[in-house]
């Protein structure tokens, strides 16, 4: 759950050092795919209802689900942050939702396991519809009350894509085991 | 007494332990921030503007980059498509012009009427004025609101609140605005209200979003005049931002609850759209304090309160009634 702490400092030669300086970016390849998969819904498509799947909470879900320690509330906290301010939302909403979201897939997966991949698509399920009703009544909390009805689209689209989603988020963590065979990555 | 002492947690697991209440307690404190930054902009809607333009700075020309190559494939493609039919098409609008030239002869002469009016009742209309024409660079389509993102910002002279529109109708209004990105709030959010008019009753009203491909038409003013599929409605004027006129779209269901209208303009199928300067701009005037016979607190000017002007010191005070200022009438301020 938490990242195992790198060998001590002092007792690394300079050459050890250098190299673990250098892998430690592969720690925010899960914050950056879910923020490039935000940049994605940005995508300037001529969609009349919001038929875009929710892209940016579904690769949160898969990161916490894939890899707890790289995807804690707080990163997923500056993920929502950032989708908030990208949409034009009042800043919070996401933001709020995002680490919940993360919080709750950590203590799903300590309480009820692993049990293959339709039942980790029912678990996200039920935590992105979860999120999605949440939504309503954050931003009215926030003063800017919407009607809820055109999220009936975006639901089945992101339940749809989960796949999609959690297949990338297990392609580029291979690729980034396989890229360096002693990182230690939680 | 075979009580034992409990035996003494190893330091992996007692580092484990610790590590886990950390993450608590930094998960709680996450929460917490975020319910607090909602309900600050509750209060405050203005908080996080500026680093919302810093964030739309940099997403905004990324999407203009990347969309330009699809762009240029798209105007390939339809190029193709226009050299097939190009003869119906022509005969098509060659009909067309006809009929359009006829009625341009008759508007001709009732324009000229109308220039003359205006002149006798000395109408004076602020002119509208492009800043800037633009490709929509990015847009939040899978999201509770509509918003839509321009590569143009404050370098370019844009500033909040200018409409947007589009060769059909109306797209929206600029709402936050960076160096070179602004956001656009699209006439299909459901914060989005318009002033406008039914074009063949003249009623006023307001076309509202609904984060639905269609607008709801509330708070109808005057006699309820029924309305017919297919009227037409544009932008009347009112409030400021809008320049009069503007297709905003056609009704094609009148409920009571709230008449249907779909929009002139797909918000996000439109090519080029252009920012034009707000219809009536506010007159950018300074904040000046009311006017006093008594000397104010200290605190009011150490607190940033406008400079207090006292009544002596007003170019049009009359010297001979300045000792009696408190009982003197009340001068209107000017």
């Amino acid at each position: 759950m938490i990242a195992s702490p790198p060998p001590p400092a002092l007792l690394m030669t300079k050459a050890e050092r250098r190299r673990w300086l250098l892998a430690s970016w592969r720690y925010a390849v899960p914050a950056m795919t879910s923020i490039f998969l935000l940049m994605l819904m940005l995508a300037p498509l001529p969609l009349v209802v919001p038929v875009m799947p929710h892209l940016g909470l579904l690769a949160v879900l898969a990161w916490a689900m894939l890899q707890p320690g790289l995807m804690p509330p707080w990163v997923a906290f500056g993920v929502g942050a950032l989708a908030d301010l990208l949409f034009g939302q009042p800043l919070g909403v996401n933001a709020t939702l995002f680490a919940v979201a993360a919080s709750v897939m950590r203590l799903l997966d300590r309480r009820v396991g692993r049990h293959g991949h339709s039942f980790d698509w029912a678990v996200a399920t039920v935590v992105m519809l979860g999120v999605m009703a949440c939504t309503g009544p954050l931003m009215a909390l926030a003063g800017r009350p919407v009607p809820m009805a055109p999220m009936l689209w975006q639901a089945p689209a992101s339940l749809m894509a989960w796949p999609l989603v959690v297949r990338l988020a297990a392609a580029i963590q291979r690729r980034l085991v396989a890229s360096m065979p002693g990182w230690r990555h939680g | 007494m075979d009580w034992t002492q409990t035996p003494r947690r190893s330091s992996a697991m007692r580092r484990e332990q610790n590590l886990a209440l950390v993450s608590a307690v930094i998960s709680g404190a996450v929460m917490a921030a975020g319910l607090l930054l909602l309900l600050l902009a509750r209060v405050n809607p203005e908080t996080a503007s500026s680093i919302r333009t810093m964030a739309t700075d940099v997403a905004a020309p990324a999407w203009g980059v990347v969309r330009a190559p699809i762009d240029g494939m798209a105007r390939l493609v339809a190029g193709i498509g226009d050299y097939f039919g190009a003869v119906s098409r022509a005969q098509a609008l060659e009909t067309q012009l006809d009929l359009a030239n006829a009625r341009l002869r008759q508007s001709r002469v009732q324009a000229r009427e109308l220039v003359q009016l205006k002149r006798l009742m000395a109408v004076r209309e602020p002119k509208r004025q492009v800043i800037v024409t633009t490709r929509i660079a990015a847009a939040a389509s899978g999201s509770v609101v509509r918003t839509a993102m321009l590569a143009v910002g404050a370098a370019a002279g844009v500033s909040r609140d200018m409409p947007v529109i589009g060769a059909d109708g109306l797209v929206g209004r600029t709402q936050d605005v960076g160096q070179v990105s602004s956001l656009v709030l699209l006439i299909t959010d459901p914060l989005s209200r318009v002033p406008v008019i039914i074009e063949r009753t003249g009623q006023a009203g307001l076309a509202a979003g609904r984060n639905q491909p269609t607008l709801v038409l509330i708070d109808r003013v005057g006699p309820d005049l029924p309305l017919r599929v297919g009227d037409r409605i544009v932008t009347s004027g009112d409030g400021g931002v809008y320049p009069p006129g503007v297709p905003v779209g056609v009704v094609i269901e009148v409920r009571n609850d709230g008449p249907v209208i779909r929009p002139a303009q797909p918000p996000l199928g439109a090519g080029f759209v252009t920012v034009e300067t707000a219809w009536l701009q506010m007159p950018a005037a300074a904040a000046t304090g009311p006017l006093f016979d008594a000397p104010v607190p200290v605190e009011a000017r150490t607190r940033g309160a406008p400079k207090p002007r006292l009544r002596s010191a007003e170019p049009g005070a009359d010297p001979a009634t300045e000792p009696t200022a408190a009982a003197a009438p009340i001068v209107p301020v000017p």
